[in-house]
């Protein structure tokens, strides 16, 4: 018996040192090269490491080395579409979450059907005849263009979100609201609203974080002329490997720390996103 | 505030919920739905602007191979994703110990970690000068002038892997907690071995749940740009997402990069229409729970 559970652990740490090994070993290489200012292969670390490029790449130093941008605009630029897209899609999920989970809606299939479609087929055609429509109207390469693309990918996660937060409110809340003289919109401002506010900000912040991490959309309708973070991590990527590295920490911190936090509310099909 | 009510009431008699969901469904109709029409039917217009199906003539013509690497990468990828994680997901829920309470909390990392820089870590992490071919030559196993090439099938492989197995150990693992201690129990006190308890047991009452990862994890790895993208580019054989970009970026030739949407369309048909179903079938159903409440 004794003998049987040293085996048991044996291979629970080895299995650790496997999973911490392919956890660690391509985030490591990140952080490596994001730090490494002289490398010589085939050493299997850099000679020099400093801060050199985050430094550079952060405005703080200049430097006339290929490649070398500050990464700030595009990251001021990245948070602006973030956050403008955040208000867009959440005027437009509250009503749309609350009136799925309250209301028996006649063609309520086809409106859940909408919301689905996008979770079921893939979205790269989706953007590429959104170019096409963008060139007509004018708004191929533009801010708003964008926003528009990432409001898609946000408003799909939202409306789920704030649905399933709504029908986790009871009605009779709202009732007992109302049948002391409240209305109906007094009575969602000042019952079901509060006690929905975990469950919106959760939405709020997994469509901030899915703005700020977008490529595709942004690829096809955006470029050349909007330049976001993941934008400059992609052409940072074919010439300076330190370049792309700090811009893709500074993509992944703000990511894990925000899904970490609210991880606990969304549903599992939910978290993973979409490419 | 009444005077809102009122107005609502008066505009034409449109119920409530009609105005509350105007703006969302009016957004998808005009961003998402007119796109996905009008993918499929430029797909069928030829150059000179009459029906026909030269796109697709072209499409075989150029991409035949691409089209076989793509469903090759999906379906392999998805399957052993499936494999991974269900074994990892059986070993969270049938052990109890610090290893396993610490894996259980770690191994979500990939999830959190954004798509694009998960492709960017695989392009330094599996280069052939890159951190994994280091050590692996530190440890004897290669010769480092003949360092491993992995910007192809392997690295893509390896890249979803990273990313999804985690994702659909979520979905796993919340299915198999759901499965009741007793049962399982009950199963080793008859003297049933692991393996049994996982494939009778285990696998068959938490069917919904390993099918719903399975179908997202599939329509993910067909429809993901970034990673096929920064890892294997041009090369050839390449994924179709790929493809599309580039019919986009340099020709313009938006007939064939929407045939090559179709494609894209065909390969997750089944997986599309199970995850329609069974999630409106889910929704719908907890709607009459809820009306039965009240």
């Amino acid at each position: 018996m004794h003998r049987k559970r040293l085996i048991r652990l044996a291979i629970e740490l080895v299995l650790l040192v496997l999973v911490l090994l392919i956890l660690i070993g391509p985030v490591s290489s990140l952080v490596i090269w994001s730090i490494a200012e002289t490398w010589y292969w085939p050493n299997a670390f850099p000679q020099e490491v400093g801060l050199q490029y985050w430094l550079q790449a952060l405005g703080l130093r200049t430097s006339l080395a290929i490649g070398a941008v500050s990464i700030v605009p595009a990251f001021l630029l990245s948070i602006m579409i973030a956050v403008i897209t955040v208000v867009f899609s959440m005027a437009i999920t509250i009503p749309a979450g609350y009136a799925l989970a309250k209301y028996h809606i006649p063609l309520g299939g086809f409106v859940l059907f909408l919301f689905l479609m996008p979770n079921a087929f893939p979205q790269m055609p989706i953007f590429v005849n959104l170019l096409r429509i963008y060139t007509d109207i004018g708004l191929a390469g533009t801010i708003p263009g964008v926003i528009i693309a990432h409001m898609l990918v946000g408003i799909v996660f939202g409306v789920w979100i704030t649905s399933a937060t709504f029908k986790s409110i009871p009605p009779s809340l709202e009732e007992a609201a109302r049948s002391v003289g409240a209305t109906k919109f007094t009575a969602f401002r000042r019952i079901s609203l509060p006690l929905a506010a975990p469950g919106l900000l959760a939405s709020a912040v997994f469509i901030f974080i899915k703005s700020l991490e977008e490529f595709t959309g942004t690829f096809f309708v955006g470029l050349p002329f909007v330049q976001t973070l993941p934008m400059t991590l992609y052409s940072a990527s074919g010439y300076n490997m330190q370049f792309a590295s700090v811009t893709a920490i500074v993509l992944m911190v703000p990511s894990v720390l925000f899904m970490i936090l609210i991880q606990k509310v969304l549903r599992a099909e939910y978290v993973g996103g979409m490419g | 505030m009444a005077v809102t009510q009122t107005r609502l009431r008066h505009k034409g008699g449109i119920p409530p919920y009609g105005l509350l969901l105007l703006p969302a469904v009016g957004f998808m109709l005009l961003v998402y739905a007119y796109p996905f029409v009008s993918s499929v039917i430029t797909s069928f217009v030829s150059p000179s602007g009459g029906l026909s199906l030269v796109n697709f003539q072209k499409t075989i013509d150029l991409y035949l191979k691409d089209i076989v690497f793509t469903l090759l990468v999906t379906t392999s990828n998805t399957v052993m994703i499936l494999v991974a994680a269900i074994m990892f997901a059986v070993y969270l829920r049938m052990s109890d110990t610090a290893v396993s309470r610490l894996l259980s909390h770690i191994y979500k990392l990939g999830i959190f970690i954004p798509f694009v820089v998960v492709a960017q870590m695989m392009r330094s992490f599996l280069a052939p000068h890159g951190m994994l071919n280091v050590a692996l030559a530190q440890l004897g196993l290669i010769n480092i002038d003949r360092p491993l090439q992995l910007f192809n099938y392997a690295g893509l492989t390896f890249g979803f892997m990273w990313k999804l197995v985690p994702f659909a150990v979520l979905i796993v693992h919340g299915g198999f907690q759901m499965i009741d201690n007793s049962y399982l129990e009950a199963a080793r006190s008859t003297g049933a071995r692991l393996f049994h308890v996982v494939t009778r047991i285990l696998v068959p009452m938490n069917k919904s749940s390993i099918l719903v990862a399975t179908v997202l994890v599939y329509a993910q790895i067909v429809s993901t740009f970034t990673l096929p993208y920064m890892l294997i580019g041009g090369k050839i054989p390449t994924t179709i997402t790929v493809d599309i970009a580039h019919r986009v970026n340099y020709f313009r030739d938006f007939g064939v990069a929407n045939a090559l949407g179709v494609v894209s369309y065909v390969f997750v048909l089944v997986t599309a229409v199970y995850y329609l179903k069974n999630s409106m079938k889910q929704h719908q159903g907890k709607k009459v729970k809820e009306v039965v409440h009240a």
